[in-house]
Protein backbone atom coordinates (compact mmCIF):
# COMPACT_ATOMS: atom_id res chain seq x y z
CA UNK A 1 0.00 0.00 0.00
CA UNK A 2 1.03 3.35 -0.85
CA UNK A 3 0.48 7.14 0.96
CA UNK A 4 -0.35 9.98 -0.27
CA UNK A 5 -0.49 13.20 1.37
CA UNK A 6 -0.71 16.22 -0.59
CA UNK A 7 -0.57 19.87 0.41
CA UNK A 8 -2.96 20.90 -2.65
CA UNK A 9 -6.58 20.26 -2.71
CA UNK A 10 -5.99 19.88 -6.58
CA UNK A 11 -3.20 17.38 -6.20
CA UNK A 12 -5.75 15.32 -3.81
CA UNK A 13 -8.52 15.58 -6.46
CA UNK A 14 -6.33 13.74 -9.39
CA UNK A 15 -4.82 11.66 -6.81
CA UNK A 16 -8.43 9.95 -6.28
CA UNK A 17 -9.42 10.66 -9.92
CA UNK A 18 -5.94 8.05 -10.73
CA UNK A 19 -6.87 4.68 -11.24
CA UNK A 20 -9.94 2.40 -11.09
CA UNK A 21 -12.95 3.02 -8.39
CA UNK A 22 -11.87 1.59 -4.76
CA UNK A 23 -8.26 2.08 -5.83
CA UNK A 24 -7.86 4.78 -3.54
CA UNK A 25 -8.94 5.56 0.24
CA UNK A 26 -8.87 8.60 1.84
CA UNK A 27 -7.73 9.01 5.46
CA UNK A 28 -8.10 11.97 7.44
CA UNK A 29 -8.27 11.30 11.70
CA UNK A 30 -7.97 7.60 10.50
CA UNK A 31 -10.70 6.66 13.41
CA UNK A 32 -12.63 4.20 11.50
CA UNK A 33 -10.41 3.89 8.55
CA UNK A 34 -8.18 2.01 10.12
CA UNK A 35 -10.04 -0.22 11.79
CA UNK A 36 -11.66 -1.08 8.71
CA UNK A 37 -7.89 -2.17 7.03
CA UNK A 38 -7.00 -3.93 10.01
CA UNK A 39 -10.21 -6.04 9.84
CA UNK A 40 -9.77 -6.64 5.94
CA UNK A 41 -12.97 -4.99 5.64
CA UNK A 42 -11.28 -1.91 2.81
CA UNK A 43 -7.94 -2.90 0.93
CA UNK A 44 -7.04 -0.16 -1.39
CA UNK A 45 -3.53 0.65 -3.16
CA UNK A 46 -3.32 4.13 -2.48
CA UNK A 47 -4.26 5.64 1.16
CA UNK A 48 -4.58 9.30 0.74
CA UNK A 49 -4.36 11.12 3.76
CA UNK A 50 -5.65 14.80 4.26
CA UNK A 51 -3.36 15.66 6.87
CA UNK A 52 -1.22 18.50 5.08
CA UNK A 53 -3.75 19.72 3.47
CA UNK A 54 -4.66 23.32 5.17
CA UNK A 55 -8.43 22.33 5.83
CA UNK A 56 -8.93 23.50 9.18
CA UNK A 57 -10.49 26.19 9.37
CA UNK A 58 -12.77 27.23 12.33
CA UNK A 59 -14.37 30.82 11.44
CA UNK A 60 -17.38 32.10 12.93
CA UNK A 61 -19.30 33.98 10.64
CA UNK A 62 -22.61 36.25 11.35
CA UNK A 63 -25.14 33.89 12.12
CA UNK A 64 -22.74 30.09 11.05
CA UNK A 65 -19.58 28.60 11.98
CA UNK A 66 -17.64 27.43 9.19
CA UNK A 67 -15.72 24.22 10.12
CA UNK A 68 -12.92 22.99 8.01
CA UNK A 69 -13.31 18.99 7.07
CA UNK A 70 -9.99 18.19 8.94
CA UNK A 71 -10.33 20.00 11.87
CA UNK A 72 -9.58 17.57 15.04
CA UNK A 73 -13.17 17.52 16.96
CA UNK A 74 -10.87 18.33 20.02
CA UNK A 75 -9.58 21.99 18.68
CA UNK A 76 -13.99 22.21 17.57
CA UNK A 77 -14.26 21.60 21.14
CA UNK A 78 -12.14 23.89 22.83
CA UNK A 79 -12.95 26.86 20.47
CA UNK A 80 -14.26 29.75 23.20
CA UNK A 81 -17.57 30.82 21.50
CA UNK A 82 -18.94 26.95 21.02
CA UNK A 83 -20.68 26.37 23.99
CA UNK A 84 -22.47 29.59 24.17
CA UNK A 85 -23.47 29.69 20.46
CA UNK A 86 -24.23 26.54 19.15
CA UNK A 87 -24.42 24.60 22.83
CA UNK A 88 -25.92 21.84 21.23
CA UNK A 89 -22.55 21.03 18.66
CA UNK A 90 -20.08 21.48 22.12
CA UNK A 91 -22.08 18.55 23.84
CA UNK A 92 -22.31 16.49 21.00
CA UNK A 93 -18.44 16.49 20.20
CA UNK A 94 -17.91 16.24 23.97
CA UNK A 95 -19.76 13.32 23.72
CA UNK A 96 -17.29 11.63 21.10
CA UNK A 97 -14.93 8.82 22.23
CA UNK A 98 -12.34 9.84 24.88
CA UNK A 99 -10.16 13.33 24.99
CA UNK A 100 -6.92 11.39 22.60
CA UNK A 101 -9.72 10.11 20.24
CA UNK A 102 -10.87 13.48 19.76
CA UNK A 103 -7.64 15.07 18.86
CA UNK A 104 -7.68 12.64 15.80
CA UNK A 105 -11.18 12.42 14.40
CA UNK A 106 -12.77 14.43 12.17
CA UNK A 107 -16.11 16.31 11.58
CA UNK A 108 -15.44 14.85 7.64
CA UNK A 109 -15.03 11.90 8.80
CA UNK A 110 -17.83 11.02 10.73
CA UNK A 111 -20.13 12.73 7.97
CA UNK A 112 -18.76 10.39 5.85
CA UNK A 113 -18.57 7.45 7.32
CA UNK A 114 -22.81 8.16 8.08
CA UNK A 115 -22.61 5.49 11.34
CA UNK A 116 -26.20 5.43 12.29
CA UNK A 117 -25.05 5.54 15.82
CA UNK A 118 -22.96 8.66 15.04
CA UNK A 119 -23.23 11.46 17.54
CA UNK A 120 -22.63 14.40 15.33
CA UNK A 121 -24.90 13.18 12.99
CA UNK A 122 -28.43 13.66 14.61
CA UNK A 123 -27.31 17.65 15.79
CA UNK A 124 -26.50 18.20 12.33
CA UNK A 125 -29.96 17.49 11.11
CA UNK A 126 -31.53 19.59 14.33
CA UNK A 127 -29.19 22.57 12.64
CA UNK A 128 -29.85 22.01 9.21
CA UNK A 129 -26.08 22.11 8.49
CA UNK A 130 -24.58 22.49 5.07
CA UNK A 131 -21.73 20.49 3.58
CA UNK A 132 -19.64 21.57 1.15
CA UNK A 133 -18.15 19.21 -1.42
CA UNK A 134 -15.11 19.71 -3.66
CA UNK A 135 -14.53 18.25 -6.77
CA UNK A 136 -12.12 18.76 -9.71
CA UNK A 137 -15.40 21.52 -11.38
CA UNK A 138 -15.14 23.63 -8.25
CA UNK A 139 -17.32 23.41 -4.85
CA UNK A 140 -20.89 22.55 -4.71
CA UNK A 141 -22.83 22.80 -1.15
CA UNK A 142 -25.96 20.07 -0.38
CA UNK A 143 -28.27 20.28 3.18
CA UNK A 144 -26.96 17.45 5.23
CA UNK A 145 -30.25 15.91 4.56
CA UNK A 146 -29.20 15.35 1.12
CA UNK A 147 -25.87 14.52 1.29
CA UNK A 148 -26.82 11.53 3.66
CA UNK A 149 -28.41 8.66 1.48
CA UNK A 150 -28.15 5.87 4.21
CA UNK A 151 -25.45 4.33 6.30
CA UNK A 152 -22.00 4.39 4.85
CA UNK A 153 -23.86 6.08 1.98
CA UNK A 154 -23.37 9.47 1.17
CA UNK A 155 -23.85 11.77 -2.23
CA UNK A 156 -20.00 12.11 -2.36
CA UNK A 157 -19.19 11.56 -5.85
CA UNK A 158 -16.39 10.08 -7.13
CA UNK A 159 -13.65 12.60 -7.34
CA UNK A 160 -15.16 14.80 -4.75
CA UNK A 161 -14.04 14.84 -0.77
CA UNK A 162 -15.82 16.63 1.81
CA UNK A 163 -14.33 19.84 2.32
CA UNK A 164 -16.04 21.90 5.35
CA UNK A 165 -19.20 22.19 7.01
CA UNK A 166 -21.58 24.99 7.50
CA UNK A 167 -23.14 24.93 10.93
CA UNK A 168 -25.67 27.59 11.73
CA UNK A 169 -25.85 28.73 15.05
CA UNK A 170 -29.04 28.77 16.74
CA UNK A 171 -30.11 27.53 20.28
CA UNK A 172 -29.56 23.58 20.78
CA UNK A 173 -28.96 20.94 23.08
CA UNK A 174 -27.95 16.91 22.30
CA UNK A 175 -28.60 14.22 25.06
CA UNK A 176 -27.24 10.75 25.10
CA UNK A 177 -27.21 7.47 27.07
CA UNK A 178 -24.73 4.97 27.19
CA UNK A 179 -23.86 2.19 29.22
CA UNK A 180 -19.80 3.60 29.91
CA UNK A 181 -19.34 7.27 29.27
CA UNK A 182 -16.76 7.16 26.73
CA UNK A 183 -15.87 4.97 23.92
CA UNK A 184 -19.08 3.15 23.64
CA UNK A 185 -21.54 3.65 21.46
CA UNK A 186 -24.93 5.42 22.62
CA UNK A 187 -28.17 3.60 22.89
CA UNK A 188 -29.88 6.67 22.07
CA UNK A 189 -29.11 10.12 20.94
CA UNK A 190 -31.33 13.12 20.77
CA UNK A 191 -30.26 16.49 19.69
CA UNK A 192 -32.91 19.49 19.70
CA UNK A 193 -32.32 22.95 17.82
CA UNK A 194 -34.46 25.76 18.00
CA UNK A 195 -34.33 28.31 15.05
CA UNK A 196 -36.02 31.80 16.88
CA UNK A 197 -36.33 33.47 12.93
CA UNK A 198 -38.87 31.23 11.77
CA UNK A 199 -39.84 30.11 15.34
CA UNK A 200 -39.69 26.17 14.39
CA UNK A 201 -38.10 23.35 16.48
CA UNK A 202 -36.06 20.68 14.71
CA UNK A 203 -35.60 17.13 16.82
CA UNK A 204 -33.14 14.60 15.41
CA UNK A 205 -32.49 11.04 17.20
CA UNK A 206 -29.88 8.46 16.46
CA UNK A 207 -29.81 4.92 17.42
CA UNK A 208 -32.83 4.47 15.61
CA UNK A 209 -32.73 2.62 12.45
CA UNK A 210 -31.23 3.07 9.42
CA UNK A 211 -30.21 6.15 10.15
CA UNK A 212 -30.24 9.44 12.47
CA UNK A 213 -32.95 10.93 11.33
CA UNK A 214 -35.70 14.06 12.12
CA UNK A 215 -38.86 13.44 14.38
CA UNK A 216 -40.86 16.28 11.91
CA UNK A 217 -44.14 15.39 13.16
CA UNK A 218 -42.92 15.45 16.65
CA UNK A 219 -41.25 18.62 15.59
CA UNK A 220 -44.96 20.38 14.30
CA UNK A 221 -46.33 19.95 17.63
CA UNK A 222 -44.31 22.91 19.22
CA UNK A 223 -44.83 26.33 18.67
CA UNK A 224 -43.08 29.69 19.83
CA UNK A 225 -40.07 29.33 21.87
CA UNK A 226 -41.24 28.41 25.46
CA UNK A 227 -43.68 25.45 24.43
CA UNK A 228 -45.30 24.47 27.41
CA UNK A 229 -44.53 21.04 29.53
CA UNK A 230 -47.75 19.80 27.80
CA UNK A 231 -46.53 20.34 24.14
CA UNK A 232 -43.55 19.17 25.52
CA UNK A 233 -44.72 15.82 26.82
CA UNK A 234 -46.64 15.55 23.68
CA UNK A 235 -43.44 15.50 20.84
CA UNK A 236 -41.39 12.91 23.36
CA UNK A 237 -44.45 10.78 23.06
CA UNK A 238 -44.89 11.21 19.25
CA UNK A 239 -40.84 11.16 18.65
CA UNK A 240 -40.59 7.88 20.45
CA UNK A 241 -43.51 7.01 18.15
CA UNK A 242 -42.83 7.53 15.05
CA UNK A 243 -39.11 5.95 15.30
CA UNK A 244 -38.02 2.68 13.83
CA UNK A 245 -36.17 1.30 17.35
CA UNK A 246 -33.50 -1.34 16.71
CA UNK A 247 -32.65 -4.04 19.18
CA UNK A 248 -29.34 -5.33 19.83
CA UNK A 249 -26.87 -6.09 22.53
CA UNK A 250 -26.80 -2.47 24.11
CA UNK A 251 -30.37 -1.99 24.65
CA UNK A 252 -33.69 -3.48 23.30
CA UNK A 253 -36.33 -1.79 21.65
CA UNK A 254 -38.50 -0.94 24.57
CA UNK A 255 -35.55 0.56 26.36
CA UNK A 256 -35.12 2.33 23.24
CA UNK A 257 -38.18 3.91 23.29
CA UNK A 258 -38.33 4.75 26.54
CA UNK A 259 -34.84 6.08 26.53
CA UNK A 260 -35.89 8.63 23.32
CA UNK A 261 -38.68 9.92 25.01
CA UNK A 262 -37.23 10.95 27.77
CA UNK A 263 -34.38 12.15 26.15
CA UNK A 264 -36.20 14.40 23.95
CA UNK A 265 -38.23 15.68 27.11
CA UNK A 266 -34.75 16.82 27.80
CA UNK A 267 -33.64 18.24 25.65
CA UNK A 268 -36.34 20.57 24.38
CA UNK A 269 -36.22 21.58 28.11
CA UNK A 270 -33.15 22.86 27.68
CA UNK A 271 -33.35 24.47 24.64
CA UNK A 272 -36.29 26.19 26.30
CA UNK A 273 -35.04 27.79 29.03
CA UNK A 274 -31.73 28.37 27.22
CA UNK A 275 -34.07 30.56 24.67
CA UNK A 276 -36.42 32.49 27.48
CA UNK A 277 -33.40 33.32 29.77
CA UNK A 278 -30.54 34.64 27.23
CA UNK A 279 -31.80 37.54 24.38
CA UNK A 280 -31.82 36.12 20.89
CA UNK B 1 8.59 0.04 -0.33
CA UNK B 2 9.51 1.69 2.74
CA UNK B 3 9.68 5.43 2.54
CA UNK B 4 11.95 6.83 5.02
CA UNK B 5 10.89 9.00 8.20
CA UNK B 6 12.08 11.23 10.57
CA UNK B 7 10.30 11.28 14.13
CA UNK B 8 11.39 13.77 17.04
CA UNK B 9 10.55 11.22 19.89
CA UNK B 10 11.60 12.55 23.61
CA UNK B 11 13.53 15.17 22.04
CA UNK B 12 16.13 12.71 19.96
CA UNK B 13 15.87 12.73 16.01
CA UNK B 14 15.39 9.14 14.84
CA UNK B 15 15.65 7.91 11.64
CA UNK B 16 14.42 5.02 9.53
CA UNK B 17 12.53 3.22 6.68
CA UNK B 18 9.19 2.14 7.57
CA UNK B 19 6.19 1.26 5.85
CA UNK B 20 3.93 3.16 4.66
CA UNK B 21 0.91 1.70 7.07
CA UNK B 22 2.70 0.93 9.79
CA UNK B 23 0.73 2.68 13.13
CA UNK B 24 3.04 4.72 15.15
CA UNK B 25 2.20 2.27 17.82
CA UNK B 26 4.82 -0.50 16.48
CA UNK B 27 7.09 1.96 15.33
CA UNK B 28 8.30 3.35 18.87
CA UNK B 29 7.95 -0.47 20.33
CA UNK B 30 9.77 -2.71 17.81
CA UNK B 31 11.75 -0.13 15.85
CA UNK B 32 12.35 2.19 18.47
CA UNK B 33 12.73 -0.01 21.57
CA UNK B 34 10.84 2.52 23.82
CA UNK B 35 8.39 -0.68 25.03
CA UNK B 36 6.99 1.72 27.68
CA UNK B 37 3.88 2.79 25.44
CA UNK B 38 1.39 -0.44 25.69
CA UNK B 39 -0.65 -2.06 23.36
CA UNK B 40 -4.10 -2.76 24.81
CA UNK B 41 -6.91 -3.07 22.33
CA UNK B 42 -5.34 -1.66 19.32
CA UNK B 43 -9.02 -0.26 18.41
CA UNK B 44 -8.97 2.86 20.13
CA UNK B 45 -10.85 1.94 23.39
CA UNK B 46 -8.31 1.57 25.71
CA UNK B 47 -6.00 4.06 25.68
CA UNK B 48 -2.79 1.86 27.15
CA UNK B 49 -1.27 3.26 23.70
CA UNK B 50 -1.73 7.02 24.39
CA UNK B 51 1.45 9.36 23.26
CA UNK B 52 1.67 13.17 23.15
CA UNK B 53 1.84 14.37 19.76
CA UNK B 54 2.99 18.44 19.69
CA UNK B 55 1.84 18.51 23.94
CA UNK B 56 -1.75 16.81 22.90
CA UNK B 57 -2.62 12.86 23.81
CA UNK B 58 -3.29 10.84 21.03
CA UNK B 59 -3.43 6.85 19.87
CA UNK B 60 -0.69 5.91 18.86
CA UNK B 61 -2.36 2.58 17.60
CA UNK B 62 -4.59 4.55 15.26
CA UNK B 63 -1.69 6.51 14.55
CA UNK B 64 0.33 6.29 10.93
CA UNK B 65 4.18 7.13 11.98
CA UNK B 66 3.81 8.84 8.13
CA UNK B 67 1.20 11.57 9.61
CA UNK B 68 3.28 12.75 12.39
CA UNK B 69 5.30 14.67 10.47
CA UNK B 70 7.77 17.21 12.55
CA UNK B 71 5.81 17.41 15.75
CA UNK B 72 7.50 15.97 18.59
CA UNK B 73 6.23 13.07 19.84
CA UNK B 74 6.54 12.58 23.77
CA UNK B 75 6.53 8.62 25.26
CA UNK B 76 6.24 7.76 28.57
CA UNK B 77 10.17 7.34 28.40
CA UNK B 78 10.29 11.18 28.40
CA UNK B 79 8.04 12.29 30.89
CA UNK B 80 10.70 12.70 33.74
CA UNK B 81 12.26 15.14 31.81
CA UNK B 82 9.33 17.18 31.34
CA UNK B 83 8.26 19.00 34.56
CA UNK B 84 4.59 18.54 34.71
CA UNK B 85 5.61 14.60 33.34
CA UNK B 86 7.89 14.64 36.39
CA UNK B 87 5.12 15.66 38.83
CA UNK B 88 2.79 12.68 37.21
CA UNK B 89 5.08 10.25 38.13
CA UNK B 90 6.06 10.95 41.29
CA UNK B 91 2.18 11.50 42.33
CA UNK B 92 1.50 7.99 40.83
CA UNK B 93 4.09 6.26 43.10
CA UNK B 94 3.05 8.46 46.14
CA UNK B 95 -0.35 7.10 45.72
CA UNK B 96 0.64 3.62 44.80
CA UNK B 97 -1.69 4.17 42.03
CA UNK B 98 -0.76 0.92 39.53
CA UNK B 99 -1.46 -2.59 40.21
CA UNK B 100 0.34 -4.69 37.49
CA UNK B 101 1.20 -1.59 35.69
CA UNK B 102 0.19 -2.31 32.24
CA UNK B 103 -2.83 0.64 31.62
CA UNK B 104 -0.29 3.13 33.43
CA UNK B 105 1.64 4.65 30.82
CA UNK B 106 -1.49 5.59 29.16
CA UNK B 107 -2.45 7.38 32.07
CA UNK B 108 0.28 8.81 33.22
CA UNK B 109 1.23 10.60 29.59
CA UNK B 110 -2.54 11.35 28.99
CA UNK B 111 -2.61 13.27 32.76
CA UNK B 112 0.47 14.66 31.31
CA UNK B 113 -1.07 16.08 28.17
CA UNK B 114 -4.21 17.06 30.25
CA UNK B 115 -2.53 19.28 32.54
CA UNK B 116 -0.08 20.99 29.58
CA UNK B 117 -3.50 22.22 27.90
CA UNK B 118 -5.44 23.08 30.77
CA UNK B 119 -2.99 23.87 33.71
CA UNK B 120 -4.66 24.16 36.92
CA UNK B 121 -7.55 22.12 35.45
CA UNK B 122 -10.00 20.47 37.70
CA UNK B 123 -10.49 17.12 39.10
CA UNK B 124 -13.69 16.44 37.00
CA UNK B 125 -12.23 17.82 33.90
CA UNK B 126 -8.76 15.49 34.70
CA UNK B 127 -11.66 12.71 35.68
CA UNK B 128 -13.25 13.25 32.52
CA UNK B 129 -10.18 13.65 30.45
CA UNK B 130 -9.17 10.05 31.71
CA UNK B 131 -12.66 8.47 30.62
CA UNK B 132 -10.92 6.92 27.47
CA UNK B 133 -8.34 5.35 29.68
CA UNK B 134 -9.31 1.59 30.95
CA UNK B 135 -7.51 0.40 33.55
CA UNK B 136 -8.47 -3.75 34.41
CA UNK B 137 -7.08 -3.67 38.11
CA UNK B 138 -6.95 -1.06 40.43
CA UNK B 139 -9.88 -0.37 40.98
CA UNK B 140 -9.73 3.08 40.25
CA UNK B 141 -9.37 4.65 43.59
CA UNK B 142 -5.75 5.00 43.88
CA UNK B 143 -5.78 6.70 39.97
CA UNK B 144 -8.39 8.94 41.74
CA UNK B 145 -6.76 9.90 45.04
CA UNK B 146 -3.61 10.93 42.59
CA UNK B 147 -6.19 13.02 40.24
CA UNK B 148 -7.44 14.76 42.95
CA UNK B 149 -3.83 15.59 44.30
CA UNK B 150 -2.80 16.64 40.97
CA UNK B 151 -5.82 18.73 40.42
CA UNK B 152 -4.76 20.66 44.28
CA UNK B 153 -3.40 24.12 43.88
CA UNK B 154 0.03 24.35 44.26
CA UNK B 155 1.15 26.59 47.79
C1 LIG C 1 -12.74 4.11 20.40
C2 LIG C 1 -13.67 4.86 19.49
C3 LIG C 1 -14.75 5.56 20.02
C4 LIG C 1 -15.62 6.26 19.19
N1 LIG C 1 -16.67 6.92 19.77
C5 LIG C 1 -17.55 7.59 18.97
C6 LIG C 1 -18.67 8.25 19.54
O1 LIG C 1 -18.84 8.27 20.76
N2 LIG C 1 -19.54 8.86 18.70
C7 LIG C 1 -19.36 8.88 17.36
O2 LIG C 1 -20.15 9.49 16.64
N3 LIG C 1 -18.29 8.29 16.79
C8 LIG C 1 -17.39 7.62 17.57
N4 LIG C 1 -16.33 6.97 16.99
C9 LIG C 1 -16.20 6.97 15.51
C10 LIG C 1 -15.18 7.93 14.91
O3 LIG C 1 -14.25 8.45 15.80
C11 LIG C 1 -15.78 8.98 14.01
O4 LIG C 1 -16.61 8.43 13.04
C12 LIG C 1 -14.73 9.93 13.41
O5 LIG C 1 -15.30 11.21 13.49
C13 LIG C 1 -14.26 9.65 12.00
O6 LIG C 1 -13.35 10.66 11.62
P1 LIG C 1 -11.87 10.33 11.14
O7 LIG C 1 -11.24 11.63 10.76
O8 LIG C 1 -11.15 9.52 12.12
O9 LIG C 1 -12.22 9.48 9.84
P2 LIG C 1 -11.41 8.39 9.01
O10 LIG C 1 -11.37 7.10 9.72
O11 LIG C 1 -10.12 8.95 8.55
O12 LIG C 1 -12.40 8.30 7.77
C14 LIG C 1 -13.73 7.82 7.91
C15 LIG C 1 -14.35 7.66 6.51
O13 LIG C 1 -14.56 8.92 5.90
C16 LIG C 1 -13.79 9.08 4.72
N5 LIG C 1 -13.33 10.46 4.78
C17 LIG C 1 -12.74 11.07 5.85
N6 LIG C 1 -12.59 12.39 5.61
C18 LIG C 1 -13.09 12.63 4.36
C19 LIG C 1 -13.23 13.80 3.55
N7 LIG C 1 -12.84 15.02 4.00
N8 LIG C 1 -13.80 13.67 2.34
C20 LIG C 1 -14.22 12.47 1.89
N9 LIG C 1 -14.11 11.32 2.60
C21 LIG C 1 -13.55 11.40 3.82
C22 LIG C 1 -12.74 8.01 4.78
O14 LIG C 1 -12.36 7.60 3.50
C23 LIG C 1 -13.45 6.92 5.55
O15 LIG C 1 -14.28 6.19 4.70
C24 LIG C 1 -15.43 6.26 17.79
C25 LIG C 1 -14.33 5.58 17.25
C26 LIG C 1 -13.46 4.87 18.08
C27 LIG C 1 -12.30 4.13 17.47
S1 LIG D 1 -4.11 0.14 22.16
FE1 LIG D 1 -4.56 2.10 21.41
S2 LIG D 1 -6.36 2.60 22.48
FE2 LIG D 1 -6.03 0.55 23.08
S1 LIG E 1 -2.84 -1.42 36.84
FE1 LIG E 1 -3.29 -3.24 35.77
S2 LIG E 1 -4.49 -2.52 34.13
FE2 LIG E 1 -4.27 -0.80 35.35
Amino acid sequence: MQLLAPTRAEEAIAALLDGPEGRVAVLAGGTDLLLDLDEGKSSPEVLLSLHRLPWRELTWEAERLEIGATLPLAQLEQDPELARRIPGLHEAVGAIGGVALRHQATLGGNLVRASPVSDLIPILLALECEVGLLGSGGERSLPLEQFLLGPRRTALQRGELVRRVWVPALPSAFRWQRVRPANDVSQISVAVAFAPKEERWRIATAGVAPLARRAKAAEAILRGPSPGEEAIAAAGASAAEEAEVRQDRRATDAYRRHLLRTLVLRAIRAVATGVGGQPA
Amino acid sequence: MTPSLHLLVNGVRREGAVPPTERLLDTLRWRLNLRGTKEGCRSGACGACTVLIDGRPRLSCLTLSHQVGEAPILTVEGLESDPVGRAVLETFVAEAALQCGYCTPGFVVALTGLLKEHPGATETTLLEGLQGNLCRCTGYSSIRRAVTRLSEPKR
